[in-house]
């Protein structure tokens, strides 16, 4: 008859304890036989059982530490109808239970008692404590429907003594079993606080809490390392009063020795107790001088994130294997919350991010001139193309009269929100000012004297070049705040004239002064202002495009191109050639005026090369 | 156990178990009793109730010396009861050792 899964499992168990001697393993292990066959095991179950137990507790004896020599082997089995559970507990150093066990070679003589206990059993684990480790191997039962023997008539000592061997087994595991329940109540009660609160530090405090009441442990310090940072800072602890300096990862020689430290750098657990205390110089051991713990490294995949210590006052009490477990179980989830919380800040910044982008985007666009002022003869053309990380890049054209043109190319330094209000600023006051701008150099100061404030508070500074045009004169005044200079073309003549008059950037001296430059406009003159968005264009290889190779182009495009549109078109063409396959860091910005008379132009063209 | 040499071949039996406590012995008791001459050495596992990693190693131990030994000397497996010949088995040491039925 086959349980119903309500009905509670019949249970027996049974525990034995063995000096460390090889000779006492064969007559335990038949005990262990004796004891599975009286519970109705089959032959094919309890044989593979018993090999098992024998081949633990060879390892249990064989690898025992020099103190574990003095102490018991213990076997506990517990048998119910589905399955048997096998346990066997050492005194070893411990070792890590590999997924898979590999046969040996075959003429080799060692190395097959893993092997047959992980293909004799259904399930194994290792649990690994100080000093004190479990082999748990789990047998599940197919030869199901067989009643156990019943029971032979015991006399009372003997059925006494297997009534304390029960009580002591099920003690024992519900002990476990408490652990347990109370690890998945406290990360359940503390994954629930984390949806509402969001808030990591308060989520470690109060898991960490649980865990150390779980543990019966009386403290522990959670470091972290912060992004980009190769050092251990102190995230939380159970002290408040406990506030140690971070511990660098990467120092290659530390004046002091540090648990935490080597369980981050070698990834695996540090004990501390009476026999390998804390040294004195020790972080740790300042606040919790004589107390026994261990340090568990917090890792995500390769990666690690931090480390956990979590102690005990009292020297007496080690932390067991079963405890460890629990900070292990703890450790892993606090590794994937903390994973997950970074994530989640790292997306909130990039969509702030994203947002700022987009209005400063926004504001740039809104401060370039819908439709530019045309003048008799005259051509005018503009290009500003943003970078990824918005700059202050704006051009502006402002009609004076029938025949005088103001021409502004101006640059923030500094990207976002912040370059983009600043280039709105500077548009406004060019415009507000028109009976300066017949004085370039008058009005770059008068801005200056405007902004200078804001600007140096915030350590920001505006380059901007202007450009005052008198068709009527023929005459160009020029005038700089350290800005990029202007270049100035003529039908007739090969050269290119570069104006750049004197001039600090705006934002940087309260009382600059700057010069204008005025020149005469030869016939079918052709302007450049252009922003260092443009010289500083980059190529694949990383060279620069360059004020040469600007003067170069628009030599030999003069000749080619009549129109200030056509121009800006050869121009954004020749840009887009020289970075192919790059992306422009910076905000690309450019005017051309072009004076498009008839006759002159024609004449330009049939210029021979 | 009870170790007799007859007509060039050592015959092994009354081996009731070969485990960690009894395999060292196991090996040096028939490795002492090896004549000078010899084609094969037999071991009776049919009354083997009890075969571990250890007894496995004291086996393989004797393969190598066998093969080592001048004109080379079998080493046959008489009559494993099942549960010693699922270890042979599941370790493919079944391979390794002839393996009779008689």
């Amino acid at each position: 008859m086959r349980d119903s899964p309500l009905q509670p499992s019949p249970c027996t168990a049974f525990r034995l304890s063995l000096a460390c001697d090889l000779a006492e393993v064969r007559p335990a292990a038949q005990l262990v036989r004796e004891f599975l066959a009286e519970q109705g095991l089959h032959e094919e179950e309890f044989i593979p059982c018993e090999l098992a137990v024998a081949e633990a507790c060879n390892n249990a004896i064989q690898y025992a530490s020099d103190s574990g020599r003095q102490q018991p082997v213990i076997i506990e089995v517990v048998c119910n109808c589905a399955n048997v559970e096998l346990r066997v507990q050492d005194h070893t150093p411990g070792f890590d239970l590999p997924a898979k066990v590999r046969l040996p070679k075959r003429d080799s003589e060692r190395g097959r008692g893993l092997f047959l206990i992980r293909t004799l059993m259904d399930g194994t684990t290792y649990l690994r404590g100080k000093n004190e480790n479990a082999l748990v191997m789990v047998k599940t039962r197919f030869h199901q429907g067989r009643h156990p023997a019943p029971p032979g008539p015991y006399n009372w000592e003997e059925a006494k003594q297997r009534l304390e061997e029960n009580e002591r087994v099920i003690r024992h595991m519900a002990r476990e079993l408490c652990f347990r329940s109370e690890s998945l109540s406290a990360i359940f009660r503390c994954s629930s606080e984390l949806g509402q609160t969001n808030n990591l530090e308060n989520f470690s405090r109060r898991l960490l809490n649980d865990l150390l009441h779980i543990t019966a442990s009386d403290w522990f310090v959670l470091r972290l390392i912060l992004p980009g940072e190769g050092r251990l800072a102190l995230f939380a602890a159970s002290e408040a009063g406990f506030h140690p300096e971070p511990l660098g990862l990467s120092d290659p020689v530390r004046s002091f020795h540090s648990v935490e430290v080597e369980a981050a750098l070698y990834r695996r657990d540090v004990w501390f107790d009476t026999q390998r205390p804390l040294t004195a110089d020790d972080p740790l051991s300042a606040m919790w001088p004589a107390s026994t713990g261990l340090v568990r490294p917090i890792s995500s995949g390769e990666t690690l994130i931090g480390t956990l210590a979590v102690g005990k006052n009292s020297p007496q009490q080690p932390i067991s294997s079963e405890q460890a477990e629990v900070v292990h179980t703890f450790v892993d989830f606090l590794a994937l919350e903390i994973v997950n919380a970074r994530l989640q800040e790292e997306q909130v910044g990039s969509r702030l991010v994203s947002h700022e982008l987009e209005i400063a985007r926004d504001i740039q666009q809104a401060l370039l001139p819908r439709s530019l002022p045309q003048l008799r003869g005259l051509g005018l053309a503009g290009f500003c193309e943003s970078a990824r990380e918005v700059g202050g890049d704006f051009y502006d054209a402002i009609q004076l009269s029938e025949q005088a043109l103001l021409l502004v190319v101006a640059d923030v330094m500094g990207t976002g929100v912040p370059a983009a209000m600043f280039a709105a600023i500077v548009r406004s006051l060019v415009r507000a000012m028109p009976e300066g701008t017949r004085q370039p150099s008058e009005l770059l100061a008068r801005i200056n004297r405007h902004m200078y404030e804001q600007l140096s508070d915030v350590d920001m500074f505006i380059t901007a070049q202007l450009a005052f045009i008198d068709i009527k004169k023929r005459s160009l005044k020029a005038a700089s705040a350290g800005h990029c200079p202007v270049l100035l073309a003529a039908a007739g003549r090969r050269d290119i004239k570069i104006l750049s008059p004197e001039g600090v950037p705006l934002g940087v001296l309260p009382d600059a002064v700057f010069a204008d430059e005025t020149v005469k406009l030869g016939r079918h003159f052709r302007l450049v202002l252009y922003t260092d968005g443009i010289t500083e264009a980059c190529n694949a290889n990383g060279d620069l495009f360059g004020q040469e190779r600007l003067s170069q182009w628009l030599e030999q495009a003069i000749p080619l191109h009549s129109t200030a549109d056509q121009l800006k078109a050869a121009l954004i063409a020749e840009l887009a050639g020289f970075q192919s396959g790059s992306i422009p860091k910076d905000d690309q910005t450019f005017m051309v005026l072009a004076e498009e008379g008839s006759g002159g132009t024609s004449r330009a063209r049939k210029r021979p090369r | 156990m009870k170790i007799q040499h007859q007509a060039n071949t050592l015959n092994v039996s009354d081996v009731l178990e070969l485990g960690a406590a009894n395999s060292g012995s196991f090996r040096d008791e028939v490795r002492a009793a090896l004549p000078e001459k010899l084609d094969a050495i037999e071991i009776d596992l049919s009354q083997t109730r009890f075969l571990d990693s250890c007894g496995l190693g004291a086996l393989i131990s004797l393969h190598k010396g066998a093969v080592g030994h001048s004109g080379g000397i079998t080493i046959r497996l008489l009559n494993p009861t099942p549960a010693v010949q699922q270890i042979l088995e599941l370790t493919r040491l079944h391979r390794l050792f002839e393996i009779v039925r008689r």
